[in-house]
């Protein structure tokens, strides 16, 4: 069994997870470990989600599914610290988003992961780069809950709309509201639609979806108004759609570095106000829609890296039966430096 | 590489934020991306990720306040020795970082 461990708040880590297990379970069993509030509204078909709120619980439920593989989204140590006492998978995966340095400093993640990870999966050029090297840190495209020719096409907002996605924390609702508010105020000449879990304050009714995945409404978009959270930023620019980006503050993620990176190379206006936010939105209503080519995700490239992985190690396995003394034959390398190798070898 | 350029010159080096694109820019000069060339690969450089400063929450109070309780008892240039055993010792979290289960 593959094993994603998922925990974080908002909806980021869990459809993150998401979109990685909908590749990965085609060949193996899976199970997804949450303590996303969102969990039962982010339903896939056929995909085994377990929720959890306890580090106790964790530690539990890896112990007791003794995957063969655990894939760690963002924090190498568990978002409380509990996986430095979870037993090793046989390989053990950490998927790097942005993370903030001053906690791999103080927690000394550099050391940790060389230690304890064989392999770490960067979603997306640029999002993640303190950590890796040993082991090998290899970037795909970013992982999306849809490839390109899955999105619905009966997403149930209209053609054009603005979207406002309004995911975030609970008082995060707030600025949301009010920018809905402003887009009514100034008449909008395009439907107002937000998604979000809860309607958030002064949001009419009317306007409100409770809808998941996003990226299917980001489809049929006009242009996006929402933070700057991985899944947020990476749909955006991989529909073409313009992002009106309000970055959070955040613990752990640099949503600010993330908007003003993406401003560089895509569409994405950076905003704090809510006015501000409303205006920008309304001013990218009417401009030619953008037709990027078809994007790749990235899930499908990691499901193939670490099923690589494995590979490599059971080669190395084998390597080590067949030597005389014991030990691997000719240049002794590990499972990491036989991946980066490979890659190597690939590339020449 | 230096100029001049030949004059079908394409950079060769993908270049963009998390969806990466082939450049084929005709020339390095004045480019965003590569700085020049003076940066082969921007993204192996990073060091405006790792030196980057602008978060909400940390004021340099917070940063003087994390050094007080920090303190890992290893100077910054011991030698990488850390085990999976160490992992619970190596690290005394503040009160901000692993307490609260509901940040991302």
């Amino acid at each position: 069994m593959w094993l994603i461990y998922a925990l974080g708040g908002g909806w980021g880590h869990l459809t993150r997870a998401i979109a990685l297990a909908r590749i990965a379970q085609r060949g193996r069993p899976l199970r997804i470990l949450t303590n996303s509030p969102y969990a039962g509204i982010a339903v896939e078909r056929d995909l085994d989600v377990v929720a959890l709120d306890t580090r106790a619980g964790v530690v539990k439920e890896i112990a007791e599914c003794a995957p063969e593989c655990l894939i760690v989204d963002t924090f190498p140590r568990g978002i409380g610290g509990e996986l430095i006492s979870t037993p090793k998978a046989r390989a053990t995966v950490l998927v790097h988003r942005d993370i903030n340095p001053r906690y791999v400093e103080s927690a000394r993640l550099r050391e940790i992961v060389a230690a304890q990870y064989d392999l770490v999966l960067v979603p997306g050029a640029g999002e993640g780069s303190q950590l890796g090297n040993p082991p090998p840190a290899i970037t795909t495209d970013p992982w999306l809950v849809r490839c390109a020719g899955e999105l619905s096409h009966s997403a149930p907002i209209e053609g054009g709309s603005v979207l406002v996605c309004a995911s975030g924390k609970p008082e995060e609702l707030k600025w949301y509201g009010t920018v809905i508010a402003e887009l009514l105020r100034l008449d909008c000449p395009a439907p107002v639609r937000c998604a979000a879990a809860e309607c958030p304050p002064d949001c009419p009714k009317e306007c409100w979806v409770r809808y998941w995945p996003a990226i299917d409404l980001v489809a049929s978009a006009a242009v996006v108004i929402g933070g700057a959270g991985y899944n947020t930023v990476a749909e955006c620019l991989a529909l073409g759609v313009p992002l009106v980006a309000r970055p959070w503050p955040r613990m752990y993620d640099r949503q600010e570095l993330r908007a003003q990176r993406a401003a560089k190379c895509g569409h994405v206006i950076v905003v704090n106000d809510p006015r501000e936010a409303a205006r920008a939105a309304i001013a990218e209503i009417g401009r030619p829609p953008r037709h990027p080519p078809p994007y790749s995700n990235g899930a499908i490239e990691a499901v193939a890296r670490i099923e690589a992985l494995f590979r490599s190690q059971c080669a190395h396995r084998i390597d080590a039966r067949s030597a005389p003394d014991g030990k691997p034959c000719g240049k002794e390398r590990n499972p990491a430096q036989q991946e980066r190798d490979h890659d190597e070898d690939e590339r020449v | 590489m230096n100029p001049p350029f030949p004059p079908d010159w394409k950079c060769p080096r993908r270049v963009g934020f998390l969806f990466p694109h082939a450049c084929l820019r005709a020339t390095p000069l004045g480019c965003p991306d590569c700085q020049n060339g003076q940066i082969e690969d921007p993204y192996a450089m990073r060091s405006d990720r790792f030196g980057y400063s602008r978060f909400d929450y940390y004021t340099d109070d917070y940063f003087l306040d994390l050094g007080s309780v920090y303190d890992p008892g290893v100077p910054d240039t011991a030698p990488i020795d850390f085990s999976e055993a160490d992992g619970t010792d190596l690290v005394t979290p503040g009160n901000e970082f692993e307490t609260d289960m509901t940040e991302s």
